[in-house]
């Protein structure tokens, strides 16, 4: 009885959100105060059960518990529990339910509150549904189900009012637009995600066709499967074409592009999306597929090139992001670019721990830079909600001076931007010193060595773009803008406290963890060292926490260059960034060149929107109704000109033409030109009662 | 035992009834309608319950043996087509009202000037209309159902052709635009691929000395046959299935449909083509059907590819629509093309997920139409979602179905049709297979793209000034979108109700082919 409690816990953690959801629309009939707070318990019990699962991951344990699913195929569905799944549960659990008390406070007075909490909480179950699944098909459910919960909730202002537009509304780059309308980015989201699917689902295709099973621990049991794919060559474009499912939900480079348009949605949605679910996701997927492949064949070198993969695709993307954001103009675009760019820094590191003697290193380092990045960066958004809110504009430049007026916001967004940024004795520190040592541990010094010189110059770039948007929005003068509101008799002012509570507690969070970071660093170790033994026989190496020299020195540097110029730009503002821009063609036109995005958005619009339009249009005028349309309605044309001529004559030449056979043809062509007439019925009536003659005779027949 | 014959002919004989009902009370006649379909639906979920395989045979000589059967592949299809033409017959009863009382007005207005003035007053027109309009809804429905329930090659041909007639009297009487016309390209395509069809069931015959389907035995048949039996049903059933190069009536007969029809003739119908096929080639004659895979499963890829393409130069809501079956047909032929269990399982899936989810869509388009007073083009339509939520919702709904997005059952079917064309390519260590595969699975986003932009165009932006006070539909429109809709998601979260039965059949089939 206790073990059937026990397993049903997983199951509820994302069964109560989907259940309650479902729910939200029947209780939205009894007041909208009442769904409101409906919505958040649904929220906290989900979290709650989560937490119900902690100890499993202190005692190192894993909870397995199947039902059958498709029995013809063998297919089970499935909860897995073991320390990574559970870890990663309680830290989406419980940042949803911050920004789930956030809104209450940010989305009030919305007139779609129904639609959203539907699908708010649609989208924690069904990324709590990820997390828990045993299998990559039911895994596959959750993932589509965040991306459809972020299609509708980007999209979610989708009366597409100018004001809700992201990007500079007539800005253009190489002819492209570069603003979108909410419902252009939802779909935008969708599409482009649904291209990594695409990937994915291909991946475990083949892998389901040499395994027999989706399920994970029946996949890292039995490694008949991986000696097959390797033996013919397609153990590495397996295990790609899965990461390719990651590099799309995690929006990292090649399709990163959706992302900063994912904006449009409401901030709360923004921080959701960034800091517990969606891009999160392919992190997720990542760290399960990894020790599994890892694992699978003995000789490691034969898998290192996948994870060779992950790790420059995640340092790139991280320095591809980083320099766009920059240059960011909005501040929600920043925290977009950043995320991008942080995610980047968790690939790297679980692609790095493939690729070192002992892979427990970067995948703690991974984990551990997901987990404070969570923390910080759901505190950002929702600070920069209340900003937006506080300020109607989502523009850095019309912001500035606030620090007075908004003090919780400037103290929490300060604490999360120096978390990311990487200032010492905070979350963010700990875990990018992590990373960046992790790379140290790579068995390739000719590998160790450019992934790292790239993380270190994305790190200047973070410490220099997080300082530049605290000392835009919080430092310096009133923007002409904030000033003219204030002509208008409206003042900035502090959010309400539902909204400022949550935000001010994880910038809390964020001290804690920067306080304890090498204990819970300690705590995964140990965690993750008996998961990775038990599940996948894996040897492991136990290492107390220890400093790294040339990784701290490597991130205080890194801290030093890029605060020091965001210091003197914009907070101090010994100097002018405008002035030093305007005065070089050089740097104007890398400027441009990042605030276009690197033109690779214009690029992916002008190959594959315009380009499919285009090539839709030529063949519907050129072949289908130059061509085929003709034909057909010459056909038909012909036939209708030989049956209208009268007489019996032309029953033959229809008939020639219907190829000629049997005596329903022949009636049927009387008929049409009897349809004119309208007595069609007569013949439908006779042409039943000759049915049902037929039915007698042939009952007569039988008995 | 007499469930399934009851369930075929109950619908049929008492297709005059309807007729002579509705000439008394109207479009009310559509509840009668949906009692005798309801009847026979619930006679084939009875004997769904029977287990394994549920057969009834009536002697029917010479010809053979008249027999009726529910196996795992054809309960799904059976089971389809009941379900949408019962809830269709409840929807149809605002449908064809308005619909009627909208010709009634077009042929005054046009006869104004004539010389001829009707004798008939428009209620006796109306209710005439009406009841002519559900007793060819009863028979399409019961031809439709015998076509899939039949165990014998001449009795499958002629419910294939009294799915037909119907179709075609439904579509030139009820039909929109130039209906006449229409109607009559959609019968002479149609009845091309019949001849096609019947060619090659003749020959079948021909050599098996029977038409029963336990009676036939590929080895009687000339090696040097087979492959013109293989072409010749292949290609009359493509044009059912509106593969690429065949599927030019389609778009027309579907867009011009009455909507209900359309609805019916869209998913329902001709998915028929691939129970067909596989039914015919794939369990009677497989060393015919293994000839043609490869060239099939080609054929279905350009057709999903092209049919998606040209949904995206549509504005024509119910064209758009058509072309999208188009490409859907593209998955289900590339499933029957795949040579492997779990693809040609997948094919059956898909008719039962594009079924529902594009029945959702027709029926959601025509609740746009019947709303805002007619309106199709979709360039003319915008930010209804506010004001048509469950309409919206259906749409959404049914266009997640056919993208294959999960919690949808549309998920279940693409996965299978995709995994088995991947085991295919692998089993048979076919680099060009495996390079289809791909071609096809990274061709989804296309599907993606055209039904997410119709959902923004329609539903989403700014509201045009002349639609600010329509509403969602009566719930005739809005209770069988919403049961539609709950049965996607249903299969989609436990695909079980389908796969059991099927996949096992399918395997057996296989079996005996390698």
């Amino acid at each position: 009885m206790v073990e059937l409690v026990n397993a049903s816990i997983p199951w509820l953690v994302f069964g109560v959100p989907f259940i309650g959801a479902l729910l939200i629309p029947l209780v939205s009939k009894a007041g909208d105060q009442i769904r409101n707070y409906v919505a958040v318990a649904i929220t906290f019990i989900s979290a709650a059960f989560a937490l119900m699962m902690i100890p499993l991951a202190l005692a190192g344990e894993t909870l397995h518990n199947q039902v059958p699913w498709i029995p013809s195929l063998g297919i089970t569905a499935g909860v897995l529990a073991d320390p990574l799944s559970v870890l990663m549960a309680n830290v989406v659990a419980w940042i949803s339910l911050a920004i789930m008390v956030y809104s209450l406070g940010y989305m009030k007075g919305d007139p779609n509150l129904t639609r959203y909490w539907f699908f708010m909480i649609f989208f924690i179950g069904s990324m709590q549904l990820i997390v828990l699944s045993d299998n990559f098909l039911q895994l596959f459910f959750g993932w589509e189900g965040v991306g459809l919960a972020s299609y509708a909730l980007i999209g979610f202002w989708n009366k597409d009012k100018e004001s809700d537009y992201v990007g500079t509304v007539g800005h253009k780059a190489w002819g492209i637009p570069t603003a979108f309308s909410p419902s252009h980015a939802g779909m935008k989201a969708f599409v482009m995600t649904r291209v990594g699917d695409v990937s994915f689902l291909i991946g475990i295709f083949v892998l389901y066709f040499f395994a027999g099973t989706f399920d994970f621990t029946l996949l890292a049991q039995e490694h008949g499967w991986a000696v097959d794919l390797a033996r013919s060559g397609l153990l590495i474009p397996v295990a790609v074409l899965i990461f390719g499912g990651a590099i799309g939900k995690s929006a990292q480079f090649p399709l990163q592009e959706w992302l900063p348009d994912a904006m449009a949605g409401p901030t709360s949605v923004s921080a959701l999306i960034h800091a517990a679910t969606m891009v999160n996701a392919g992190v997720f997927l990542v760290a399960r597929i990894g020790p599994l492949f890892a694992t699978a064949v003995q000789a490691v070198n034969m898998i290192a090139p996948f994870f060779e993969t992950i790790a420059w695709i995640g340092v790139f993307t991280a320095f591809l992001a980083a320099s766009q954001a920059m240059v960011a103009k909005e501040v929600k675009k920043v925290l977009a670019y950043s995320t991008v760019s942080q995610i980047g820094f968790m690939m790297l590191a679980l692609g790095v721990a493939g690729l070192s003697a002992n892979f427990l290193s970067g995948f703690i380092a991974g984990f551990f830079h997901f987990t404070s990045h969570a923390i910080f960066k759901a505190a950002l958004f929702m600070g920069a909600g209340a900003l937006i809110h506080a300020t109607h504009t989502k523009y850095m430049s019309e912001m500035g001076g606030l620090r007075k007026e908004m003090r919780f916001t400037f103290i929490a967004m300060t604490i999360a931007a120096g978390s990311l940024a990487g200032i010492p004795l905070l979350s963010g520190f700990w875990s990018k010193d992590a990373i960046l040592a992790s790379i140290l541990d790579v068995s390739s010094f000719g590998l160790a060595m450019p992934l790292f010189a790239l993380a270190t110059i994305t790190a200047v770039m973070t410490a220099f773009y997080s300082a530049r948007m605290i000392g835009m929005i919080f430092f310096g003068k009133k923007s002409q803008h904030l000033e003219e509101m204030e002509k208008e008799g409206k003042h900035v002012h502090e959010a309400s406290r539902l909204m400022w509570l949550p935000y001010m507690a994880l910038a809390g969070v964020t001290v804690l963890l920067g306080f304890t970071g090498p204990f819970f660093e300690g705590f995964l170790d140990f965690s993750f060292a008996s998961h990775l033994e038990q599940a996948f026989g894996m040897v492991v190496i136990e290492a107390p926490f220890s400093i790294n020299l040339v990784a701290l020195a490597a991130s205080l540097g890194a801290l030093a260059v890029g605060g020091f110029f965001g210091y003197s730009f914009y907070i101090s503002r010994r100097y002018d960034p405008g002035k030093i821009l305007g005065s070089s063609g050089f740097l104007k036109s890398i400027h441009t060149f990042l605030e276009n995005r690197w033109y690779i958005n214009s690029i992916y619009y002008i190959i594959f929107v315009n380009g499919t339009l285009r090539v839709a249009t030529f063949l519907h005028k050129r072949v289908e109704i130059a061509i085929l349309n003709k034909i057909n309605s010459s056909v038909t044309d012909s036939t209708q000109y030989f049956s209208s001529i009268s007489g019996k004559f032309d029953m033959y030449i229809v008939d020639g033409v219907v190829t000629g056979i049997a005596s329903i043809s022949l009636v049927l062509s009387k008929l049409l030109r009897k349809i004119q007439t309208g007595i069609t019925e007569q013949y439908v009536f006779a042409f039943s009662i000759g049915i049902i003659f037929l039915v007698i005779l042939m009952s007569i027949l039988l008995l | 035992m007499v469930f399934l014959i009851q369930a075929v002919f109950v619908p049929i004989i008492l297709a005059p009834v309807v007729y002579l009902l509705g000439r008394r009370i109207g479009a009310r006649a559509g509840w009668f309608a949906f009692a005798v379909l309801l009847y026979s639906t619930i006679l084939l979920l009875v004997t769904s319950t029977f287990g394994g395989e549920y057969l009834e045979t009536y002697p029917w000589e010479p010809i053979g043996v008249f027999g009726l059967r529910v196996d795992g592949l054809s309960l799904p299809f059976a089971a389809i087509i009941l379900i949408l033409s019962t809830s269709l017959a409840i929807y149809s009863i605002p449908y064809m009202q308005h619909k009627i009382e909208e010709d009634l007005h077009a042929s005054k207005s046009s006869s104004q000037a004539g010389t001829k003035s009707t004798p008939e007053s428009d209620l006796e027109f109306i209710n005439r209309k009406s009841g002519l309009y559900y007793s060819l809804f009863m028979i399409y429905a019961a031809g439709m159902l015998g076509t899939v329930l039949a165990t014998n090659l001449i009795q499958f041909y002629i419910f294939f052709e009294l799915m037909l007639i119907p179709s075609f009297f439904l579509i030139a009487e009820f039909g929109y635009g130039d209906r006449y016309k229409i109607s009559l390209m959609y019968f002479l395509w149609t009845h091309v691929g019949a001849v096609s069809l019947l060619a090659g069931i003749l020959t079948i015959g021909w050599y098996s000395g029977t038409f029963d389907y336990a009676g036939i035995a590929e080895s009687t048949i000339p090696a040097s046959i087979r492959v013109w039996i293989a072409v010749a049903i292949s290609a009359g059933l493509f044009v059912k299935l509106a593969a690429v190069g065949l599927h030019v009536w389609l778009p027309h007969a579907h867009a011009e449909a009455p909507t209900p029809i359309s609805a019916l003739l869209s998913p329902a119908m001709i998915g028929i083509g691939g129970y067909a096929f596989i039914r015919i080639m794939i369990f009677l004659v497989p060393s015919s059907y293994s000839t043609v895979v490869l060239a099939i499963t080609i054929w279905g890829v350009i057709t999903m590819i092209y049919g998606g393409l040209m949904a995206f130069a549509q504005d024509d809501l119910k064209r758009l629509l058509a072309y999208s079956s188009v490409s859907q047909m593209g998955y289900i032929i590339f499933g029957l093309g795949s040579f492997y269990y779990l693809g040609v399982s997948g094919s059956v899936f898909h008719y039962v997920s594009h079924g529902t989810g594009k029945a959702l869509l027709f029926m959601s388009a025509g609740a746009i139409i019947l709303q805002t007073g007619g309106i199709r083009n979709i360039s003319k339509l915008g930010g209804l979602g506010s004001k048509l939520p469950i309409t919206a919702i259906a749409a959404m709904i049914g266009f997640l179905a056919i993208i294959g997005v999960p919690p949808m059952n549309g998920f279940q079917s693409e996965w299978m049709i995709f995994a088995g064309s991947f085991a295919s390519a692998l089993q048979t260590e076919s680099m060009g297979r495996m390079i289809i595969s791909g071609v096809a699975l990274a061709a989804t986003p296309l599907t993606a793209g055209y039904a997410l932009l119709t959902m923004k165009r329609i539903f989403f932006g700014k509201l045009p000034d002349n639609l600010k006070d329509i509403h969602d539909p009566s719930l005739y429109i809005t209770l069988p979108l919403i049961f539609l809709a709950a049965l996607t998601v249903i299969l989609g979260i436990y695909p079980a109700l389908v796969t059991e039965r099927l996949v096992p059949l399918i395997q057996s089939a296989f079996g005996g082919i390698s």
